[in-house]
């Protein structure tokens, strides 16, 4: 049976990150969890391979944490997940993540439609989905927000700045999906459970055949600062409503906006 | 310094803006062009040299592979590319062509001998992230960081190529987005809706606000892709709209940082949320903590007596 592949990314949750005065950046007490425009895309992967009569399946890089992100991809409805974890996974550019996931894509074999998200929830440089599909030599539709299959054919519908386009691609194709496309729904807990149950195989850089040349990225982070809005914060939370509508109102005549 | 850098965007302003990142660089910028009134104009105004794909073009994404060997062929050592949906994805096939690095979505970049330092946001526009690309590589820049080069240099000249396009590819359709919601990108003021309010019906008091401020109602992700209250194209954050009005007024917004990155670079943000700890009161000039339900119909009425 034919896969539908899709590509998901085990994150950082933001926010559990905490910037300190000095915009220092603290990540030490961050959980992780599925992207969230990732958690969209597994339901479309999903819902597309039931159109197609294939089998939904997950594939993941990552550093060996990303482990953890198995049974929360299976719970979601995957029939199967594969991953591939190297601690070289930390300073990966999306040049070495379309690498690893195009070694795998092709050793899971036999797929119709890989679906990513637009892009992730921490780097969202939404590059992975399109260079993927150039290094596997397949027809990329990014931005999508609806799609239909048409026989051999994958038929998606765009959202440019100005424009929507309708663009049809033969299969196998990449499409770069927005969350917009299908909602994602909470795992029940039977599907919890179920996910247990279900294969999760890992790929190893080894077994995938890369060297280590493949894995090393044209882009090092040189530094981290946490954002910092610079804002008056003047807080009006003393006295009645009346009382502080009043006062606010005088503060947007005086900055001139009313 | 030397060296060649090929830009492309869809959008014909940006590419000028791309041309003046290059020649500040002191780089050679070959336009690449799909449409001849452009191909002219980025000769006209300071390209060094174009590439026009006399092809007939409906989908430049089709044609990444005679991209990728352009720029093989000018021996560029960059690929600057407008940062939209369009120039996003050439950018990214035409890296994975070339194997080359690719910096997304660059809020500055300053290019170095055999080097590009660049900054992007990351984690929602949470962190600032610096970053050393080494050439060759390929950088996507949105609009308004650069000057739009207007002055045309000596010995421009435009080529034209012939191309096939990937005959895998098939637009069927093409329509212009007629916006549903308001026009937020020119937006003088904006009243921004989030999930503090109970119902739809409820979002009236937003209408009525933004009625007299003269304002357009945005809102979250939440209220737009959740609860289907008010449509897609309206939502501000980081995969939705940016904008950036005088005054950008928030009812009911926790203010989480994947919103506020959208209207950072607003003129005045000022937030009306019930919980005194929610982050969107230190990301505002001025706040209200207090029920919207209670706030909103006294500030119109204090707004028209105003």
């Amino acid at each position: 049976m034919a896969n539908v592949i899709t590509c998901y990314k085990w994150v950082i949750d933001e926010k559990d990150i905490r910037i300190n005065p000095d915009r220092t950046v603290d990540m030490s007490r961050a959980q992780r969890k599925i992207s969230e425009y990732d958690k969209n895309a597994i339901e479309a992967g999903i819902r597309i391979a039931n159109r197609l009569g294939a089998r939904p399946v997950g594939l993941t890089f990552g550093g060996p944490e990303a482990k953890q992100s198995l049974k929360d991809a299976l719970s979601r409805g995957l029939e199967a997940v594969y991953w591939v974890g190297h601690p070289f996974a930390a300073a990966a550019d999306g040049m070495v993540t379309a690498r690893v996931l195009a070694a795998a894509v092709q050793k899971i074999g036999d797929y119709n439609v890989i679906v990513c998200a637009e892009g992730a929830g921490d780097t969202y440089a939404r590059q992975v989905g399109p260079r993927l599909g150039a290094l596997l030599d397949l027809p990329v539709i990014t931005a999508v927000c609806e799609v239909e299959v048409d026989g051999q054919y994958l038929v998606a519908t765009r959202k440019l700045e100005d424009y929507v386009e309708k663009v049809k691609v033969s299969m196998p194709a990449v499409i770069c999906v927005l969350p917009e496309i299908c909602e994602a729904p909470v795992p029940t807990l039977k599907a919890v459970l179920a996910a247990g149950k279900k294969p999760a195989q890992e790929l190893t850089p080894q077994f995938l055949g890369l060297e280590e040349a493949d894995l090393a990225p044209g882009i090092s982070v040189t530094g981290v600062l946490g954002y910092v809005m610079n804002r008056k914060n003047i807080i009006l939370k003393d006295g009645d409503v009346a009382a502080r509508v009043k006062e606010l109102v005088a503060y947007l005549k005086k900055e001139g906006v009313i | 310094m030397g060296g060649t850098f090929v830009v492309y965007s869809d959008k014909p302003q940006l590419v000028l803006e791309l041309i003046g990142f290059c020649t500040g660089a002191g780089r050679k910028a070959v336009a690449l062009a799909f449409d001849a009134a452009v191909a002219e104009e980025c000769a006209a105004k300071g390209a060094d040299k174009v590439l026009f794909f006399n092809s007939g073009i409906n989908l430049p994404e089709a044609y990444c592979q005679q991209v990728a060997e352009a720029i093989t062929g000018e021996g560029a050592e960059g690929f600057i590319v407008g940062s939209t949906v369009r120039g996003r994805e050439m950018a990214a096939k035409v890296a994975a062509l070339l194997n080359w690095p690719l910096a997304s979505d660059v809020s500055r970049v300053v290019a170095g001998g055999g080097e590009l330092e660049i900054e992007r946001l990351t984690y929602g526009g949470a962190v600032v992230q610096q970053e050393k690309v080494r050439l060759p590589a390929v950088v996507t820049v949105p609009p308004g960081k650069f000057e739009p080069s207007s002055k045309p240099k000596a010995g421009a000249e435009v080529v034209a190529l012939s191309a096939e396009p990937d005959g895998r590819y098939t637009l069927l359709e093409r329509t212009r987005i007629e916006r549903q919601g308001a026009d937020l990108a020119n937006a003088d003021k904006i009243v921004c809706a989030g999930m503090g309010f109970a119902k739809k019906e409820d979002l009236k008091l937003a209408f009525d606000l933004a009625a007299v401020l003269g304002a357009e109602v945005a809102c979250t992700r939440s209220v737009a892709e959740e609860r289907k209250w008010l449509p897609p194209d309206v939502y501000v954050g980081i995969s939705g709209a940016t904008v950036k009005p005088r005054l950008y007024l928030t009812l009911g917004v926790s203010g989480q940082v994947q919103h506020i990155v959208g209207a950072r670079d607003s003129g005045l943000i000022v937030a009306v949320d019930v919980n005194e700890n929610a982050p969107i009161f230190s990301a505002a000039d001025y706040g209200i903590v207090g029920d919207l339900y209670e706030v909103v119909p006294t500030l119109i009425d204090a707004l028209k007596n105003a």
